[in-house]
Parts: C-alpha cells; structure tokens; sequence
C-alpha cells in the first residue's frame, strides 16, 4: 500500500513538474485571418506590442449576463455583449452621444412633416450569423416581438410611450388601462380575445414592412424627438425572425404573442443563445466564467481586425491586476479602490477637455504623485523628455452618465397600525419630524445649501467627479452650464430654516414667538443600504452640517440591510435619501420623466400638482423635435426642480479607464453599453 | 455491514428534507418586498418591477404554497411548460449566474471534482509523511521544524498565501497562470473534435490523446493544489504526529522493539496503521472540504469550480442558487460521512463488532 502511495506521490509530482516546465508559451491552435483595418483607426503607434494581436482579453469582476435577448436585456453587461453581436438601424457617431449614422439602415430617416413617421430604408445583403439575409419585415418583427414582450423588468418602456403614448410604460396598458395586468401573463392571457388582437393589430399598424421597396415605416402616437436616441440602443436590435421562431420565440402571430408577454431571462428561450448581424458572432456562452465573441466572416462591412474577444470572469482583484500585469489581458474591471495600483503604472494619458466635449492628445508620463488628485497625479514629459515607459494607458476625466440625487419624501408614510421608525416621534417637538416635514420649500432648499458638495467631491470621489447643477447631462437639450444650482452656503441654509413655517401659522420659523423648526429642532434617520459608502458618507457629510447650523438638528445615519432598505422605500417609509440613475438614453427626457412623474416621483410622494406640472412640460418637451426649442422647454423644468427644490443634484462621476498601451481604436462613448469592439484592434 | 448501509441510505432523503425545510423556514422572517431585494440588486428603474416579481415567484403565497412549488414546479397554463421542480430536476434558475441551477452545478462540479483528485494525494501523503517524521524524530530538529512549519501554515491565510503564490509564480515568474486552461487549449476543449467523455478535464485530455492539454490542465491547478495543500499539510502534520506518538509509546509497539523487530518495520508495519485512524477521519472531512468547493481558493486562482460559483451566489443573496449549494453539499457530505463509516468499519475492527 505504501509503495502504491510513494507511486502515486511521484507521478502527482512529476506531473506538476513537467506542467511547469511546459511554460506560458502555449501552442495556440493557428486562426489565421487577414489584417484589414476596420473603420476608426486614427491612433498613432503606442510601441507596445501585444503577445497576440488577434484575440482581447477582458477579465471582467463578473461575467454575469442576465440575457441575451435585446428585447428583455436592460443591463450594462448583456447590453454589451448585445451591443457586439446585434446592430440597430442606427447607431452612434463615434463618440458622440448625439451624433447617429446609419447602420442597418442604408440611410438616415425620412421624418414626415408633424413627426410621426419614420420611414427607413433598410440595408440589403446583410447577413445574420447563420447565413439568413435580413429584410424589413425581420426588422418590424423586431420592434413589434419587443413591444408585445413588454413587461417592467424589460427596457421596453422606452419604446412603448414613443409608439402607445405618453404614460404608456407597457403593452398591457392597451389591454387594461387600469395597470392590472402588469407582468401577469395568465391574468392577460385571460382577457378578452377581441382586445388582445386589437394591441397585436395595433402594434402591427404602428410597424410596417414594405419587402420590395425595402422599407420599414414607423408611425409615432405623437412626434418623440429622442426617437433616434431611443432605437439606436440595444433594445432597437433587428432579430432574425425566421430564427427567434425555430428557438421558441413568438411566431409573428396577433392570436399568440400573450403567451410570450412579461418574459424573464429564465423563461426566455433566447436568453443564452444569439444570432444577429454585427461584427461579432457569439461562440461560447459559459455565463458566470467565460463569453467567447468570434468574427463574424460575412460581416457587411470589412470584418474586424480583432478575430477573438474573450470576456473572462476574473472576481478576485488581485488576479486581474497580476492578468494586467503578465500582458494577458488587454483590459480589466479596475474597482476605484484600487486604481492608485493601476495608476503608478501609466506610461500614457488623456485628460478629457469639457469645453471641446473630446478627450486631449495622448501624453506620456514623465512624473506621478500619488498624493495629487485626478489628472492631477500625473505629469506630462516636456519637449524632448521620454516617459516613464508605463505599460497602461489612461483615459481621464469625461463625466459619466450617471447621478446622485438627495431625495426628499414629501409624504412620509406613518400610521398608528405602522409607525414610521425614522421619524422619531412624528412630531415637531424636537424628537421628531412630522409626516409633511419636507413639504415646506424652505426646508428643502435648506437640506440643499447644507450640502458641502466639495467635501463629497473631494473625498468620497478623490476628485474624480463634478457636482450636477440639473438633471440634464452635458450635450443634451436643457443642459445649461451657468443654471441656478445650490451650493454650500450655511448663511443661506440657517436663512432658508427661518423662513420655514411648519406648524403652518403663517409666521416664518425665524420669527414664531410660539416656536417652530427653528426653536424646536428635529430629529430624524437617513438610512441607507449597507455596503453602499457613497450614500452613507452623504448622509453624514449632511448630518454634520445641519449640526452646525442648529445644533437642534439632529440627523441619524443609519445603515439598513439592503431588504430591509428595499422595504422601507416601497413602503415610501424613507425621509431622505440618495437617488441615483444611469440614464438610458442621452436625454433629458431620460432624466425628468423619471425623476419627476416617474419612478423617484413616485418614491418621493410628490403631490399631483406638482407632478402635473411636469407632465405638461416633459409632454411639450418630448413631442418636439427642434433641438433648440426642446433646450428652451426642458430649462423650464430645470428652473421648476430648483425652485421647487424638488431634489438636489448632486455630482457625476468622471472616467478613470485604463487599458494596455498596445489597444487601439477603442470609442469612448459613455452612452454605449461597455466597449465597441468592432473598430479596436492590438498593436 | 449491508444493513448498516441501507440504513444510513434511506437517511438520505430525510437529511435532505431537513436542510431545505430549515433554509425555507429561515426565508419566512423577510417579508415579500425583503425577499424581493434577494432578487434585485438595486432599485429597479420601474418601480412596478417589485410587484412583477413578488407575483412572478408567489412570495405572496403560504410558506406550504411556495415549499411545493419549489419541490414539483408549476405549469404555464399557457405554454403548458412545467417551470422548476426540483422533484423533476429543476433546481431553479441562477439569478447570480443566469442559467439554471442544476447546468451550474454540472459545469463547475467536474472542474472541482478534478482539483480534489490531484489534490488529495500531496496533500495527504505529505501530510502524513511529515507527521510520522515528526514524531519518529520527537523533540529533534525535525520535530521542531515541523512544529514551526505547522504554526506557519495554520496561520497564514490562505487569502495572502495565493495571491502570493500568484505574485511570485504568475506576475514576476510567469510559469503557473490563473483560471482553467489558456485561452488557445480553451477553443480546443469547447471545439467537436474534443471528446468529454468524463467531464473532466485533465482525464478527458488523455483519453483524447492531447497530452499538450493534460499538461496545460495540470500547470493551471498547480497553484490552487499547492494552495489547497499547503493549509492543509499543517493539520495532517498535527493530527498524523500527535496519533503517531500515543501509538509510539503503546505496549504492543514496546513489545514488538523488545522482540527485535527493525525500527523501520516497527514504525511503518506496526505503529502507523493504527495512528492512521484519525487521520482517515480528518482526510475523509478535507476531501468533502474540497469536493464542496474551496471558495477563497477557487476565487484567488480564478479557478471556476463550484466553490467560486457558490461564494458569488451568497455574496449575490441569490437564494435559489444557494439552495441549490446547499443540497448538493448536503448530499455530498451524507454520502462521503458514509464512505468515511464504511472505511472505518473496514479498517478498525472494533467499530465493525460494535
């Protein structure tokens, strides 16, 4: 038996050693491929030189693909994978979040006159990856399949309002205008059989093919000027319809498509599967490990330099920066904790220039301080001086798409059967706030001048970000760079508080000789999900300020189980909190709807009036299509949230990427779900 | 013996009711909104979302509702698709890793299944092996230097000692890399002309003639094994010494000295069998340790077993893929608690006459 072991010892021993000697070198199985550039090199050689030139490497924190399906994806990682496998009729220019180009159009559409009709001529010769041609009626199957699939866990919203209506957030609506089916495919599939064919036919008539002229016309509820924006995402992908049906997808039927309504990614049979016509053809699909992108050979455009992506899940940081480091990965998830490691490694730099909306000419390093913050860090080599010779490239400094907000409920729930843990007693007596407390402007406006945006910009953003003075982003109609916007400013913030009349006398807190906010003080909890150290740190940095404004005013952080959190927002149970959104689409209809009539609206209790307010202008600013009438409207809704200091902007982050200095062609467009990989290619 | 089997089989299943039963119990303190949250990770963009969801999976149903559903599924009344049922072999679907939970556990289990096969050998042979020089040498200089070793290795996190590893043998050396295979043998594996007839990578490699890969394989899981084994080295190091030196002052191991019998005989013949006893015990727990998953060193190595597969679906409080983990750990710990019973049985006597 002994013997037996010291046998079996050996060979384990032996075996590792020979693995060991084999190498990194492994001998790859030769591909091929011809090297013709694709569209978007204008890079000058980096002089860094990939091991491989045909295959990137993406080690990813997660690979976590919640669906392939465009209809149903609404997330960033299978938006991505989508992103290289699908294509839309249009798609964005470069860079640009507002410039479009025709893609599976052969050219931009023709809008009628009031804004309602789209009319689109489609590509002719491309191929989906298993060798079917696409036509116009694949692309009306398209947006009809998506439409009818509806449910509120999908992207599909952003479609439905454009053709159903305003308000109209799903397809079930056509069915129910009560909202109660909603997600139930057994309720809707019960409903009357006369109704659902009448929101097939609906959908159908809204959509249409024209084969042989090679067309597909879209007809609008009203004029959407975000239209383009809103189909040139992932969600606006042209399927193969032939194939969706073979795999189990809904056969184009107006008597079946409610047995395919409110699917989700487990139930969908297209979740794990793709067949679209971009560059990239899906080649292996292990979610949660690895997701292989082939090129595909039949592209309608030259193919891909690049003839592999592979995405490879990679959780542990330290392995994907050792990944970085060995040259086996071309890019990585760089958690900001940790990019100070990157950072002390970047040979080369772009720092993005907000006037001319691009990033600078590409800098080599030549000195790094880790003290400084931002681009600040880095020092660029003088005329004649060589860099450090770094072996990533940065690029720094374009505000993402993404906000905080700091969100007040004007409404707060409480009732004697469930009393409201976070607003101690529920009265103003100093140990409480009463249900309505942020009802009153003043008290809004002066949560908003408590608010040291500096600090939070500076130490929970190391800098790395700029404070929101409106909901609308840069580049978008109604972003106004000089607009009204809070700052910290205690005199104003004291000045706001007196002004308050809470207990509703008519006098201002600052004079009520029988007391009010001011002389009462009030105690209330913001909470925030644990784990979630942004939220938290807002929460104390307005926690101190209030304090030293009145020390009455007391506010408690506190961190709740995310369960926990979740319940208590439903149950709209909240005082305060930090509303953060990565917009959709680059527009300020992205940005209002939902933070006004929409989700946080909802959240924050906002009275109907005020909602009606914003309805009237969100539905004047969405139906036009002018860029610079749109600007104009939407700076009324600016001028209405800050007035109404409905909520507080607060700051958007900026760009902290990093890649191997070998990679080319990469397009830095925030708007687009991850990278593009389709124009990159390695030295 | 058979009796005795049969009796500790048929205790299966009922183990196993009692580990779901217990976790869904647990799960009745949330209530329907709290037990939503496990299936979200932020706030959903439309609010209505949390409603769909609640309906989706009948959080809103009777514990006894949802308990069935989980063991038999429900039929679409429309497309007449029986969705779940773990009776049927549905175990769910992965929200943490998007794909059903049983295809989850095939995929990662062989990978794991692999790793313990090459591990369990260095880990307990030179495990042991170091334990019986340590306590043949008591009190000597190798004693002493096992005892060090052994503090060492109890103590160092496994955490910092692979991702050392990884510094040392990935970053600087570039002789080990990380994850399951390189990218090129990756394209091989998945292609048709790739045969898995066990599932399992190393083994499927020989048996498709590709040596190439059988090497690459083992280069990959050098690390992790070395890893694995090393925490481990200082427990069997402990056990395997301690044992061995209770047997080494016994009657019977005096007796067979006095006799004259050689040092070597008397050590090795005599004396380690019977120290083994524990240590069997120990090696049988560190293999259902291993087939279970080792979450930290799956993670640091990026190797995808099923340890990795299970830390992310609890960091992600995705609560069908844990229940899923939690049986087929269930299970594996039943079955290998039985194997051990049955080895003991076979090694000791006096557990078999008892």
């Amino acid at each position: 038996m002994r013997k037996m072991f010291t046998l079996l010892s050996l060979l384990v021993v032996a075996s590792m050693a020979l693995a060991a000697c084999g190498g990194t070198s492994t001998q790859a199985p030769a591909t091929g491929g011809d090297a013709t550039q694709a569209p978007g090199d204008t890079s000058a050689p980096s002089g860094f030189h990939a091991a491989d030139t045909t295959t990137l490497v993406v080690a990813e924190s997660e690979v976590g693909i919640d669906t392939l399906d465009p209809a149903l994806a609404y997330d960033t990682a299978s938006g991505e994978i989508i992103q290289n496998v699908y294509e839309t009729l249009v798609f964005y220019d470069g860079d640009a979040t507002d410039k479009f180009v025709p893609q599976l159009a052969s050219e931009m559409p023709t809008v009628s006159a009031d804004g309602t009709t789209y009319t689109f001529k489609i590509r002719s010769g491309v191929k989906f990856h298993n060798g079917d041609v696409m036509t116009p009626s694949d692309v009306a199957y398209s947006f009809q399949r998506g439409l009818l699939q509806g449910g509120t866990s999908s992207p599909q919203w952003l479609l439905t309002e454009p053709f159903y209506g305003v308000g109209v957030d799903d397809v079930s609506l056509l069915v129910d205008p009560e909202g109660n089916l909603y997600d139930d495919r057994e309720a809707l599939s019960a409903a009357d059989p006369a109704t659902l064919v009448a929101a097939c036919e609906q959908t159908k008539a809204a959509i249409v093919a024209d084969d042989a002229a090679g067309t597909v016309t879209m007809t609008l509820k009203q004029a959407w000027g975000p239209f383009l924006p809103t189909i040139a995402q992932t969600w606006g992908s042209v399927m193969d319809q032939k194939w969706v049906v073979e795999n189990g997808g809904w056969d184009g039927s107006c008597d079946t498509w409610q047995n395919f309504y409110g699917m989700a990614s487990a139930d969908d049979p297209l979740s794990g599967i793709a067949n679209g016509t971009g560059a990239f053809t899906l080649d292996k699909f292990a979610n949660g490990e690895e997701i292989d992108l082939v090129r595909f050979a039949d592209y309608w455009r030259e193919p891909s330099k690049l003839e592999r992506v592979i995405f490879k899940q990679v959780p542990e940081w330290g392995t994907r920066f050792a990944m970085m480091q060995a040259g086996d990965a071309d890019l990585a998830t760089v958690p900001s904790a940790n990019r100070s490691q990157m950072d002390a490694l970047v040979g080369i730099y772009q720092v993005f220039d907000t006037a001319s909306n691009t990033y600078g000419p590409e800098q080599e390093v030549c000195g790094y301080d880790e003290t400084a913050l931002g681009a600040a860090k880095f020092t660029p080599c003088a005329a004649g001086e060589t860099g450090n010779g770094g072996q990533f490239r940065l690029r720094i400094g374009r505000p993402v798409i993404s906000m905080d907000v700091l969100l007040s409920n004007w409404n707060i729930a409480t009732s004697e059967e469930s009393p409201n843990p976070y607003i101690g007693s529920g009265k103003l007596d100093g140990n409480g706030i009463p249900a309505d407390f942020f009802s009153d402007v003043h008290i809004r406006k002066a949560f908003g001048y408590c608010f040291d945006f500096d600090t939070l910009l500076n130490d929970v953003f190391s800098g790395e970000a700029v404070q929101s003075f409106q909901l609308p982003l840069a580049g978008m109609p109604g972003y106004f760079p000089d607009t009204p916007h809070y700052t910290f400013d205690l005199a104003q913030c004291e000045a706001e508080f007196k002004l308050a009349d809470l207990d509703k006398d008519g006098i201002a807190a600052g004079d009520d000789p029988e007391g009010d906010v001011w002389t009462t003080g009030f105690r209330v909890q913001m909470a925030y999900n644990q784990g979630n150290s942004t939220r938290q740190t807002i929460a104390e940095i307005l926690a101190g300020n209030l304090a030293s404004v009145n020390e009455l005013f007391l506010v408690e952080t506190l961190g709740l189980p995310w369960p926990a959190y979740l319940r208590s927002q439903r149950a709209k149970q909240l005082p305060l909190m930090t509303g953060g959104w990565q917009e959709d689409i680059h527009d300020p209809h992205n940005w209002y709807q939902p933070y006004t009539t929409g989700t946080y609206g909802g959240r924050q209790s906002l009275p109907d009036d005020v909602k009606a307010q914003f309805r009237d202008i969100l539905e004047r600013g969405v139906s036009e299509t002018d860029p610079a009438k749109r600007a104009e409207i939407y700076k009324e809704a600016n001028t209405l949230y800050y007035d109404l200091a409905v909520g507080i902007p607060l700051e958007v982050t900026t760009s902290h990427g990093f890649s191997q200095r070998w990679l080319q062609g990469v397009v830095l467009n925030p708007i687009l779900s991850g990278n593009y990989y389709y124009p990159m290619y390695k030295e | 013996m058979t009796t005795y089997i049969i009796r500790r089989l048929l205790l299966v299943p009922v183990l196993l009711f009692g580990v779901t039963v217990l976790i869904f119990a647990m799960l009745q303190f949330l209530s329907p909104v709290e037990r939503t949250a496990l299936y979200v990770r932020d706030f959903p963009k439309n609010d209505k979302a949390i409603e769909g969801l609640i309906k989706r999976y009948g959080f809103d149903q009777p514990i006894y509702v949802q308990y069935w559903t989980w063991l038999v599924g429900k039929v679409d009344k429309t497309s007449g698709v029986r969705e779940g049922g773990i009776l049927f072999g549905n175990f769910g679907y992965s929200r943490s890793a998007s794909q059903p939970v049983a295809e989850l556990i095939a995929r990662r289990f062989p990978n794991t299944l692999d790793l313990t096969i090459w591990t369990v050998a260095p880990m307990i042979l030179i495990g042991i092996w170091m334990g019986v020089q340590a306590a043949v040498h008591h009190n000597g200089f190798i004693d002493q230097a096992a005892r060090v070793f052994s503090i060492v290795g109890t103590s160092f996190p496994t955490f910092v000692f692979g991702l050392l590893m990884l510094l040392i043998f990935y970053a600087n050396l570039h002789w080990f890399s990380p994850g399951r295979l390189s990218d090129a043998y990756n394209q091989v594996v998945d292609s048709s002309s790739f045969t898995h007839y066990t599932s399992l990578l190393t083994f499927d490699a020989l048996l498709n003639g590709r040596f190439d890969i059988f090497l690459d394989a083992l280069r990959h899981m050098f690390l992790p094994i070395l890893t694995l084994s090393y925490i481990s080295w200082a427990t069997f190091l402990r056990v395997t010494r301690g044992s061995m030196l209770e047997t080494l002052r016994m009657e019977y191991v005096t007796t067979a000295r006095a006799m004259g019998l050689p040092e070597r005989d008397v050590i090795f013949k005599h004396a380690q069998p019977n120290a083994m006893l524990p240590v069997l015990t120990l090696a049988g727990f560190s293999i259902v340790g291993l087939l279970g998953g080792v979450l930290i060193t799956e993670t640091v190595f990026n190797y995808p077993g099923i340890g990795s597969a299970a830390a992310r679906a609890a960091t992600s409080l995705d609560v069908v893929a844990m229940l899923g983990f939690a049986l087929f750990n269930g299970l594996i710990l039943i079955v290998a608690n039985l194997v051990v019973d049955v080895l003991y049985a076979f090694v000791d006597p006096r557990v078999r006459l008892s």
